[in-house]
């Protein structure tokens, strides 16, 4: 198994302890697994095959099924992210305003392609479709915050906010 | 606070906040605080006002004063100047994006004033995170009225009286599906409101979500109450974080209020919310998805029926609609459902909201009636395209949607005429396309939208939609073949009709709607290899390249200027222009617009460059490319101008005996008698000239063909091809009284005889009529010829104006006036003078080229009196004489030539033509190509087993080394130098010649955009 995991002794763990604790409010059913997953990518950062199998156990589901979930959408990972997550919006706004551009100025700039997280751990470079903020297009959303009207001469100055 | 003197708005969107909405507040309260205005002065925070483009935005009532991009340090002045002092701020104010106007009342800016906000009520007039304000603003009436007045029919029906369709795209009437729902017998039911706004460019329901959530819970309960749920759900986007922080505030204030719960309004009526997030799926905005995915599993659709109001969420009817179409109930159910209905058109009544974004000046939310023309939102309420840029098409629908081009502006907004257009309603998202959009790649981006979010459920939608992404994808890379084009648009129905859900039905119809309106642009790709928007990089040398019609290296000549080798720069050019004296004069530059610099300190000065560079060499025989030796080939040209020279010389570099027939005393056509002395001297014409005829080219001047000599004779005297460029010399004359009057000049016999050197005799007082090139340039001559008030009438404004702004700033600089949305309407003779009848215009619909149609305003009529009047609106063709005299040759209806402007090619195979008698008035640079594209066509009918690559098509990298590891530093360009409006005589330059060292430095701000590694 090449996947990357958190750490094997989960009863140990405090993270696990508070993912329990949100599955325990939960009503029963299987309407609770996205949520569920939601809070534990949170808590982990990603959503290793352990953490799935532990979701799995603790609402009574086929691990299986829990990954068939995962994988589906695109808003969970099952590889860690770096310390802040750069999102370029590719929606279509963003897009005929230079979202291209913007791209490959910060692939340049990172040295990693979309997708991926630097050697450093530091950022996580990856593409989203339109998180609504079209008027600022173009748009790179860096963790929570949002940075509009974007230019390839900017970007430096924006990376440089972040530690 | 009851009592406030003054409310500041203060517009806490999405959008305004990433702008800085939140400093800006806590300098309100900081600067409010020291002012000691704290009890006098309200300051509240709301949700999006829709100017997302101008964020943040700051509204002082109750005046309704409007201040634009307002920051921290601006508040200060706010607070100071106005609160306490009554002096606005007017460097905050909003700037109308044509005329320049200061705008200062919020009810005065056209972006609003064109609104009627239903649905968008309360964003941006109330503090979404306070309940009390949305019941204030009449909040949970509706609730009440429903619950304590209405039975559940009676809401059903009030619904469908008001004719509310669903507002997430496929339109489906609201109350005949609450009405399917309430019907079914259930021991549960649900309402669903949909909210994981996929559609790329659509934003409103997240605006709705963060400026007026409770208008969403409200709706909710009561279609809980007409359908009999007790329990919903609000599916919300993970991407909107704050959308989900609002909503979640709001319903936790709805139930400590008892609004959400048990036994609402004591009424019996139970009902509760819950929000669930959604996790990145595009294909979860379909319904049956989205109910999967709220049952906890893979957002996978499956077939209807069963409908969700028979099976829904957890097998149990249910009603799922859009946030915005739930945000539109509780107006229906207080003013009631006929009134709704009175907005809008038959079938599609009440408002929409729209996203406007992309290439437009005011970006944002607005909401307009229903049937409204599109051209009124995109101009009216957007303000129109950013530096007045042509408009090319507006993209709505989103990936399931299409593009609309210009032709249509005039189309209402309706649910039934968009899909006519091969678009769709959609969500609402509407994104504004300028001509740097390429509509390929624009179709290859939505198709890898939709092989990205198509589930893999359906064969037809995981498979086919991957096969045409990869035909577009070629097409783009310059290595589709037209057979991939049939290919596309046999896949496209096959798709559309065997795929399982929405996602893939409608999956094709960006790809289809732009084959429908730019199916020219595909075949360009494929064809001529070439992207006119310079967005395919594999189809570009460099974006100025590109956007050169004749494809001149501008990257290799600036790298050449910049080391000094300004003779091994003109060199390149020759490649592609003979005529760079020319061109670094009059060159509209086209390759600027496409500059990288732009996105940095701005352009390159190409002409300015390209005009040193070209006063360097005196002679330019060392410089032509390499002549073929003799091949015997007779071909004959007919017209002098750029276009018939530029063929001859490459014809010529083949080894063609070419002839150029002249009808004029001189050669040069328009360069010559067109363009005055003071943009371009005509001994820099007769040197480009001089330098084409001593390479080789022959020229008969005085050669009127059609009168004295046909084609048909020239045929017979061993001509094997000819290459027609006889340009548009003719003046369009308006058809009203007195345009044959004595002092009244058409604009091109005006400059033909000024250029000429005859006595044109012009009075104190001239009006030129037109707005093109030839009005300005007969405006600038008159004054020269000692005109002393001069005023140039144009129907339509300023924006619409067809000629270089710069042209008509220098007129201005010069002292010419210039009018707007004015004409004649005829001209008498008085006293020696001339009595000219004006009427007053305005713009009225959109026509087929996206312009608004210029209409005389009735009743207005203002007589005034001029010395002259110069009619220049426009020039048409006049070749009758050239078809008669040819065989084989076909006439248009319009004195031209019947031909293809893209091959040339015309009725007979042994004539070709090209320039202005093709395309209409043009530029320089435009009839350069066209001289190219004839001599191509002529060589490959003589010669048609000769492949070979034309000078023109050689692009290399020159020998200047590009260090690609160097800093790029902000340089000034460099000014171009200008005479002073004193200086300016008949016959001088107005324009002057940069120094040798500033044509180097200019040179090396170049970016190589030519070299790739």
């Amino acid at each position: 198994m090449c996947q990357p995991t958190v750490d094997k002794k989960h009863c140990d763990n405090p993270l696990f302890k508070e993912l329990d604790a949100f599955i325990a409010k939960q009503k029963p059913g299987r309407d609770a697994l996205i949520p569920v997953l939601h809070k534990a990518q949170d808590i982990f950062g990603f959503l290793p095959v352990d953490v799935q199998e532990h979701v799995a156990d603790a609402l009574g589901l086929p691990v299986s099924e829990v990954y068939g979930v995962v994988t589906f959408y695109h808003y969970f990972s099952m590889q860690p992210r770096g310390r802040h997550t750069i999102n370029v919006c590719l929606g279509t706004a963003c897009y005929v305003r230079g979202a291209k551009k913007v791209c490959e100025a910060l692939e340049d700039l990172l040295g990693v392609k979309m997708g991926e997280t630097t050697e450093d751990r530091k950022y996580s470079l990856t593409t989203q479709r339109c998180f609504g903020a079209c008027g600022l297009a173009p748009v790179v959303m860096i963790d929570d915050d949002v940075h509009g009207r974007v230019s390839a001469k900017k970007l430096k100055a924006i990376l440089d906010q972040y530690e | 606070m009851k009592n406030a003197r003054v409310q500041v708005l203060l517009c806490a969107g999405g959008s305004c906040i990433s702008s800085g909405t939140e400093s800006v507040r806590t300098a309100f309260e900081r600067e409010l605080d020291v002012a000691g205005l704290g009890s006098e002065v309200e300051l509240i925070t709301t949700g999006c006002m829709g100017m997302c483009e101008i964020g943040p935005i700051a509204v002082i009532y109750p005046e309704g004063i409007f201040y634009q991009k307002v920051k921290a340090e601006d508040v200060k002045d706010i607070v100071n100047e106005h609160l306490l002092k009554g002096r606005v701020v007017d460097r905050l104010f909003y700037r109308h994006p044509t005329s320049g106007e200061l705008v200062q009342l919020i009810e005065n800016i056209d972006f609003f004033k064109l609104q009627k906000k239903i649905a968008l009520r309360n964003c941006g007039n109330i503090n979404p995170t306070k309940i009390t304000e949305y019941i204030a603003a009449d909040g949970y009436a509706a609730l009440g009225k429903a619950l304590c007045e209405m039975t559940p029919e009676r809401v059903v029906d009030e619904v469908k009286t008001s004719g509310l369709r669903g507002r997430g795209g496929a339109g489906f009437p609201t109350g005949l599906k609450w009405g399917f729902t309430a019907v079914e017998k259930s021991d549960q039911k649900y309402v669903v409101c949909n909210a994981d706004e996929g559609d790329p460019g659509a934003f409103m329901d997240r605006s709705i979500l963060e400026g007026d959530p409770h208008s969403v819970i409200e709706a909710m309960a009561i279609c809980g109450y007409a359908i009999g749920a007790d329990q919903g759900y609000v599916y919300v986007r993970a991407e909107y974080p704050l959308a989900i922080e609002r909503l979640q505030n709001a319903i936790n204030q709805a139930r400590d209020m008892g609004l959400l719960g048990e036994n609402i309004f004591s009424s019996g009526f139970n009902f509760d919310l819950e929000i669930r997030m959604g996790a990145g799926a595009f294909v979860c905005g379909e319904e049956t998805a989205l109910m999967h995915s709220i049952e906890g599993k893979r957002g996978e659709p499956r077939p209807k029926p069963p409908f969700p109001a028979q099976k829904g969420l957890f097998g149990k009817p249910t009603v799922l609609n859009n946030v915005e179409t739930f945000a539109n109930i509780p107006y229906i159910i207080s003013a009631g459902g006929a009134e709704f209905a009175k907005l809008g058109t038959e079938k599609s009544k009440g408002t929409k909201v729209f996203a406007l974004a992309g290439d437009i000046n005011n970006s944002g939310l607005v909401e307009v009636p229903m049937g409204i023309a599109l051209g009124s939102v995109v101009y009216d309420i957007g303000g129109g395209i950013p530096n007045d840029r042509p408009f090319k098409a507006v993209q709505i629908g989103g990936p399931s949607g299409g593009c609309i081009p210009k032709e249509y502006l005039n189309t209402p907004i309706t649910y039934e005429s968009l899909p006519e257009l091969g678009a769709i309603m959609g969500s609402g998202g509407l994104i504004v396309m300028n001509e740097d959009t390429c509509m390929v790649d624009l179709a290859r981006y939505f198709l890898e939208f939709i092989t990205e979010e198509s589930c893999g459920k359906c064969t037809p939608c995981r498979v086919g939609t991957r096969i045409m992404l990869h035909l577009v994808t070629k097409i783009c890379n310059g290595q589709g073949t037209m057979a991939d084009l049939d290919r596309l648009e046999e896949l496209a129905p096959m798709i559309c009709q065997s795929s399982l859900c929405g996602l893939g039905q409608t999956a094709p119809n960006p790809v289809l709607s732009t084959l429908r309106y730019f199916r020219e642009e595909y075949i360009e790709h494929i064809r001529d290899k070439h992207c006119r928007a310079g967005v395919c990089g594999a189809l570009m040398w460099a974006p100025c390249t590109n956007a050169c019609p004749a494809s001149v290296n501008v990257p290799a000549y600036m790298a050449l200027v910049g080391q000094g080798r300004f003779k091994e720069a003109l060199k390149v050019h020759m490649l592609a222009n003979p005529f760079p004296s020319v061109c670094g004069r009059v060159c509209p530059q086209w390759c600027i617009k496409k500059c990288r610099r732009n996105d940095l300190e701005g352009p390159l000065a190409v002409r300015l460059v390209k005009r040193f560079m070209a006063d360097q060499a005196n002679s330019y025989m060392d410089l032509y490319p390499p002549k073929a030796a003799p091949n015997g080939h007779k071909v004959g040209v007919i017209g002098s101008g750029p276009a018939g020279l530029t063929a001859a010389y490459y014809l010529v570099l083949l080894g063609y005996d070419v002839t150029v027939f002249e009808k004029q005393d001189e050669p040069g056509g328009m360069l010559r008698y067109a363009i005055p002395d003071y943009r371009l001297p005509r001994g820099y014409v007769d040197k480009e000239i001089d330098g084409l005829v001593e390479l080789g080219v022959t020229i008969k001047t005085g050669v009127d063909i059609g009168k004295t000599v046909t084609i048909d004779s020239l045929r017979a005297d061993g001509f094997e091809a000819f290459f027609i460029a006889s340009g548009s010399g003719a003046e369009i004359k308006p058809r009203i009284d007195g345009v044959d009057l004595p002092g009244v000049y058409t604009g091109i016999d005006f400059l033909e005889a000024a250029a000429k050197g005859e006595d044109v005799p012009v009075g104190k007082s001239v009006l030129v009529i037109g707005g093109g090139d030839s009005a300005i340039d007969a405006s600038r001559i008159a004054r020269r010829l000692g005109a002393e008030d001069v005023t140039i009438m144009y129907r339509r404004t300023r924006s619409e104006m067809p000629t270089n702004p710069i042209e008509i700033a220098e007129a201005e600089v010069e002292g010419n006036k210039v009018e707007f949305l004015a004409n004649i309407d005829a001209i008498r003779e008085k006293d020696g003078k001339l009595e000219v009848d004006v009427i007053k215009m305005r713009l009225g619909a959109f026509d087929t080229s996206g312009r608004r149609r210029p209409e005389p305003i009735p009743n207005y009529q203002d007589t005034r009196v001029y010395d002259n009047v110069i009619i220049a609106i426009g020039q048409r063709t006049d070749a009758d004489d050239i078809v008669a005299g040819a065989t084989g040759l076909k006439g248009t209806s319009w004195h031209g030539v019947e031909a293809d402007g893209r091959t040339g090619a015309t009725s007979a195979p042994d004539i070709f033509a090209g320039g202005d008698l093709v395309s209409g008035a043009a530029t320089v640079v435009d009839a350069i190509q066209a001289g190219q594209i004839g001599a191509r066509a002529v060589d490959q009918f003589i010669a048609p087993d000769a492949s070979r690559s034309y000078p023109w098509q050689r692009l290399d990298l020159p020998d200047v080394p590009v260090d690609q590891d160097a800093d790029i530093v902000d340089q000034d360009p460099v000014m171009t130098p200008l005479l002073s409006a004193d200086e300016r005589a008949y016959s001088v330059e107005v324009e002057r010649t940069i120094s040798a060292d500033e044509a180097m430095r200019e040179a090396c701000r170049c970016l190589r955009c030519d070299y790739k590694v």
